[in-house]
């Protein structure tokens, strides 16, 4: 299929709310349907052509070029098909996606891939807060799919998280995996403090020492089988996770018994060379 | 003025029973004739008094409360979006208030009765209903587990508690007395609860339960108020609760009462595991006391948020699901609780409450006495109503519920026995001309000369629930506020007060004991008249 | 409880009228009849009013309250993994057993604890605690609320809009998520392109990066006085001080609503007149929305 280019030719004043950039908007539409649909420039109705100028039509291969960091829920309940950025973007990239894939040549902002359920989002630069997470009352953030940050995350990463993966690159703030019911985190950078606070399920791997919350505990140092699958995984993702015995094993700590909660904390423990 | 021509009209109050009638309003009432103004043609159409809520929960504290807990709710919900004759608000299940008044008004529902305030925050409830457009409003007053007026109970002293209760009413510039769970509430300052009729309640040495109730409803009489005592039973929700609730009718001596939501006290078994419906037993005493009535507080499938002055029962609640809880309790005065909640319909006790909502409707003959209500929000939303007439007109359409529902209900439930069809005559009475005589407001749900111009107007429609949901016309005090869907005006309503009598020297009994119990100054504590958005006040002929 | 709190000095009256001192049915003996625990990081005035004071480590509240939920529930903390709070094992064994044997208990959190890192979880954990309590006891927390009447516009916003705070309108409905539409994260991120701004001093509050943008953008300012906000501001009504010139309502930290008695008269317009004609002006302008306009598709 042909690619849809969208290039930012005006920059935004205040936050630009344009959830039609999505794959299943522009699938069916001609030129002129995209040209026309509506984005909320503040409280202003505009269209999508006051702001970017939109070079081919009926694709769900899209393409956007600019400093889009003003601009919000980019790829927001997107079902197929691919978006890809060049620049950095908004808040709320992919939430309550279904499908697809979303790559971010710049950073992203607070809650990525929010309630999402499945799909793929990859930012090569750094992330926001709420990764995954669930919006405010919501008892389930993420519910499948997979989202990677190559750069830094915020505060609430995962938070109520129940099934999919987050994998980030770089560092992440407070909260990582608050009130998680499942799924899986992978931090590659290790994280700041109260990681896997109030835990009631799912797993967090961090490659680098973490703080523990004091109500985790120490269960023992092993490699459970299945980081070998998530391993496999990653790989084709080009992130690498250990597991050979020869280089290591992981400290696995249970809590958070505050819940109380079967959470799960592994702690890569390299052996010194 | 307004005339409205050709439509068969259905006006319990006046025996008019689907007759083509036309009908004439002048200054907000209907009057005998009209010469000028606008003409609606409702040939063809069916013509209804407004609905009238009895028992609903739709401003103040508790509600509040509510919706600061569902903000996963809101964003899910049907959202009101501001334009130049409507304000923006949220639907759902605790609808904020403008959307209250749009959505109430938007199928026809013209007086509401907010069923439960506390007067150290009735400020709050009142400074709530005046953003309530449209419809009128009136409110009771917490009063069963008030300490002062437990403390005069107590003691003996029925005549000054009964002045208390006055002067507790005419403060919170209130309609009428709510009793929820008395003594219960009370008690679960303690952590307790109240479950017997007759043991003493935790922090008292001999009062009762059964003496509050029996108490209350006398007060109430001799007050002479519009509204007789409105009362939700102890032990609320409570597998085999049918013993308390036929108790607590045994201990109003013959006075008149209002239940509550009674689908909720109409339990038998011992447990979760054993919970039947009783209905039979309760409709049984409906039907053979005609001075006392009931609204059904039946229950829907869904998702919805428990509000209640029922403490314990919703901490209760809160451990059953799980889930968020908020509590807060009102200093010496009350308490609620509040809990979001899913009913199920494949959840045996949720699928028991919800026939046993149905039934109670079915089983008591007179729709002068069991009034359409889900106790908003608790047994499901009030925009719901809509689907409980279907379920109600149409025994078809409840059989084919049915089979959706747990084998194993079958032989806990009577419904399925059940062939009686609501017609639209009995619908009107028991949605307005019912609910609007138990309220002693007399000329509400009621097309006759004089009296409010409340009316709604639906064009027939084999589907019932879509009929009910979406009327063509709502017309409130003569004035046409709602026409094919669209909000075309939004007055203010009314608000019915009550001022009872009581002794002079009530307030000077109250102060000093203020001072020991509140934490609020006497002075500041009596809800100003001024701060009422047009009043309508009731005085009370006190009864010997 | 006080957690995080200091009334001694910023709410006076909670100790002597609300919460410690006075003396009631049930407890006739006033302060006797009670016991005060104050959990801070520092020993304030009020601990000399306190019981029992722990003094809690810097940033470790949100750990300790965490501690005490798993305790409640007889789940086993290391006593060095207690230590680390500043509390030990054996302190935090105590408060619980004494507030499983409460009546009734009370905690009362301030912004010690409310605005200090883990911010809004840390309120949470505190809320969650005392909830959990109730499978032993009778237990309630409630904030202690910085100045003025924010509860009264917390309150009327969330029976006007589902929501407390945080809330935008630019889809002609309202809609939620602090951190994104609470005005300090709004004005940090230059979200917003005018302020108009009452009975608050930002100016005074707010982080530099919020302030500048105050002075970047139109910022109208109704207030009584002149305010750090007022000074950067281009326009400045100055109203009626409310409670003291101005009518109204206030509602106490407990959300009970208080009548305002004007005791002088100012010639100045109250806020809410100065409100309703900027109102009349605006809906002289054509209507903003367009006719029929589909204007809700984002969730948040
Ligand atoms: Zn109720």
């Amino acid at each position: 299929m042909n690619k849809l280019t969208l290039r930012l030719k005006e920059q935004p004043t205040v936050p630009l709310e344009a959830e039609v950039l999505s794959p299943d908007t522009f699938a069916e539409l001609s030129n002129e349907e995209i040209r026309s649909k509506t984005v909320y420039h503040g409280k202003r109705q505009c269209r999508l052509d006051d702001f970017f100028d939109v070079d081919g039509e009926r694709s769900d291969d899209v393409e956007i070029h600019g400093d889009l960091h003003r601009v919000r829920w980019i790829g927001r309940e997107m079902s197929r098909g691919r978006i890809t950025v060049h620049g950095s973007v908004g808040m709320h990239l992919g939430a309550y996606m279904k499908g697809g894939e979303i790559e971010v040549h710049g950073n992203a902002s607070d809650w990525i891939g929010a309630e999402m359920r499945n799909g793929l989002i990859r930012v090569h630069g750094n992330g926001g807060g709420q990764i995954g997470a669930g919006y405010r009352g919501s008892l389930k953030g993420m519910r499948g799919g997979t989202i990677i940050v190559d750069g830094s995350a915020g505060l609430e990463v995962g938070m109520r998280m129940r099934r999919g993966m987050i994998v980030l690159g770089g560092p992440a703030k407070d909260f990582t995996g608050l009130q998680m019911k499942g799924g899986t985190i992978v931090l590659l950078a290790g994280a700041e403090i109260r990681t896997g606070a109030w835990m009631m399920r799912g797993t967090i791997i961090s490659l680098k020492p973490i703080q523990m919350m004091p109500t985790f505990s120490y269960a023992c140092r092993y490699t459970p089988d299945v980081l070998r699958v998530y391993s496999r995984r990653l790989k084709e993702l080009g992130v690498s996770l250990p597991y050979a015995p020869q280089d290591g094993a992981y400290k696995l700590y249970s809590g958070d018994a505050s819940v109380p909660g079967k959470g799960e904390i592994l702690v890569w423990d390299a052996l010194s060379a | 003025m307004l005339r409205i021509t050709g439509g068969k009209v259905y006006d319990p109050a006046n025996g008019i029973d689907g007759e083509v009638r036309d009908l004439f309003v002048s200054e907000g009432k209907f009057v005998a004739s009209a010469e000028e103004g606008r003409t609606i043609d409702a040939t063809g159409m069916i013509v209804f008094p407004g609905g009238v809520d009895v028992h609903t929960h739709v401003a103040g504290g508790a509600i509040n409360f509510a919706r600061a807990m569902t903000p996963e709710d809101h964003r899910r919900t049907q959202a009101f979006i501001r334009s130049q004759s409507r304000r923006s608000g949220i639907g759902g299940m605790a609808p904020t208030t403008f959307a209250t008044g749009y959505l109430y008004a938007g199928m026809g529902w013209t007086t509401v009765n907010e069923a439960a305030v506390p007067v150290l925050s009735a400020r709050h409830t009142h400074e709530e209903l005046s953003d309530i457009p449209i419809v009128d409003k009136s409110t009771l007053t917490l009063m069963a587990n008030n300490e002062i007026m437990l403390d005069l109970m107590e003691k003996g002293e029925y005549e000054r508690a009964k002045n208390v209760v006055a002067w507790y009413i005419w403060a919170a510039k209130s309609y009428g007395v709510k009793a929820v769970n008395p003594g219960g509430v009370a008690a679960w300052k303690w952590g307790k609860d109240a479950k017997q009729l007759t043991s003493p309640i935790e922090g008292f040495t001999r009062l009762t339960p059964g003496d509050i109730i029996s108490q209350l409803a006398r007060i109430c009489h001799e007050l002479g108020l519009p509204h007789p005592l409105h009362l939700h039973c102890n032990n609320l929700g409570a597998p085999g609760n049918i013993s308390t609730t036929l108790d607590t009718l045994n201990h109003l001596d013959g006075h008149r009462a209002h239940i509550a939501h009674s689908q909720y006290h109409a339990y038998g078994g011992d447990d979760w595991d054993e919970m039947r419906s009783e209905t039979a037993q309760l409709a049984e005493y409906f039907n053979t006391h005609p001075n006392v009535t009931t609204d059904a507080g039946a229950v829907l499938f869904g998702d919805t948020v428990t509000i209640t002055a029922d403490g314990p029962w919703q901490h209760l609640l809160y451990k059953l699901t799980g889930r968020k809880w908020g509590n807060l309790d009102v200093e010496n005065e009350t308490g609620c609780g509040i809990v979001p909640y899913t009913y199920r319909p494949s959840n045996l006790v949720n699928a028991i409450q919800w026939s046993v909502g149905l039934e109670l409707l079915l089983l008591i003959k007179n729709p002068w006495q069991v009034f359409l209500s889900t106790d908003h929000p608790n047994g499901g939303c009030f925009w719901r109503y809509p689907e409980i007439i279907q379920l109600l007109m149409c025994a078809d359409f409840r059989t084919e519920c049915l089979k959706k529902l747990p084998d194993k209900i079958k032989e806990r439930i009577t419904l399925p026995e059940l062939t009686r069809e609501y017609t639209l005559y009995e619908i009107a009475t028991s949605m307005s001309a019912g609910p609007a005589r138990a309220l002693g407001l007399h000329h509400k749900g009621n097309l006759g000369l004089g009296c409010d111009a409340d009316i709604v107007i639906y064009e027939e429609d084999k589907d019932v629930a879509r009929m009910f949901g979406h009327p063509r016309y709502v017309i409130k005090g003569g004035e046409v506020v709602i026409e094919e869907g669209d909000i075309r005006a939004t007055p203010d309503g009314h608000e019915y007060i009550s001022r009872p009598h009581y002794a002079p020297d009530t307030d000077e009994f109250l102060r000093p004991l203020f001072e020991d119990c509140y934490t609020m100054q006497f002075e500041n504590y009596p809800v100003e008249m001024e701060r009422i958005e047009k009043p309508a006040i009731h005085d009370c002929v006190p009864n010997s | 409880m006080y957690w995080g709190g200091n009334p001694a000095e910023c709410h006076p009256r909670h100790f002597t009228k609300y919460a410690l001192m006075p003396k009631s049915k049930f407890l006739p003996r006033g302060r006797k009849d009670r016991t005060a625990v104050l959990v801070d990081i520092r020993p304030t005035k009020s601990a000399k009013a306190a019981d029992i004071f722990l003094q809690v480590r810097p940033g470790k509240d949100f750990e300790l309250i965490t501690i005490l939920r798993a305790l409640i529930k007889d789940q086993k903390v290391s006593e060095e993994a207690v230590a680390e709070t500043g509390i030990t094992l054996e302190q935090c064994t105590d408060l619980i057993e004494r507030m499983k044997k409460a009546k009734f208990g009370c905690v009362f959190f301030g912004m010690g604890l409310s605005m200090t890192r883990g911010k809004h979880m840390n309120s949470a954990a505190l809320l969650t605690l005392a909830a959990e309590m109730n499978a032993f006891t009778k237990f309630v927390a409630m904030p202690m609320r910085g100045h003025g009447n924010v509860t009264g516009a917390d309150v009327i916003m969330r029976w006007q809009t589902g929501y407390p705070f945080g809330i935008t309108f630019n889809r002609g409905y309202p809609r939620y998520n602090p951190g994104e539409f609470s005005t300090v994260d709004v004005l940090v991120r230059g979200d917003a392109d005018a302020a108009f701004i009452i009975g608050a001093d930002p100016g005074a509050t707010m982080p530099q990066p919020a302030i500048d943008h105050l002075a970047r953008i139109p910022t109208i300012v109704l207030d009584p006085h002149v305010t750090h906000t007022s000074n950067l501001a281009k326009v400045h009504i100055t109203t009626a001080p409310a409670g003291i010139a101005a009518p109204g309502t206030a509602y106490r930290m407990d959300e009970i609503p208080l009548p305002l008695k004007p005791a002088l008269k100012s010639p100045y317009p109250t806020d809410e007149e100065v409100v309703r004609r900027i109102k009349q002006a605006i809906v002289k302008k054509p209507f903003w929305m367009p006719e029929g306009a589909q204007m809700t598709a984002a969730q948040v």
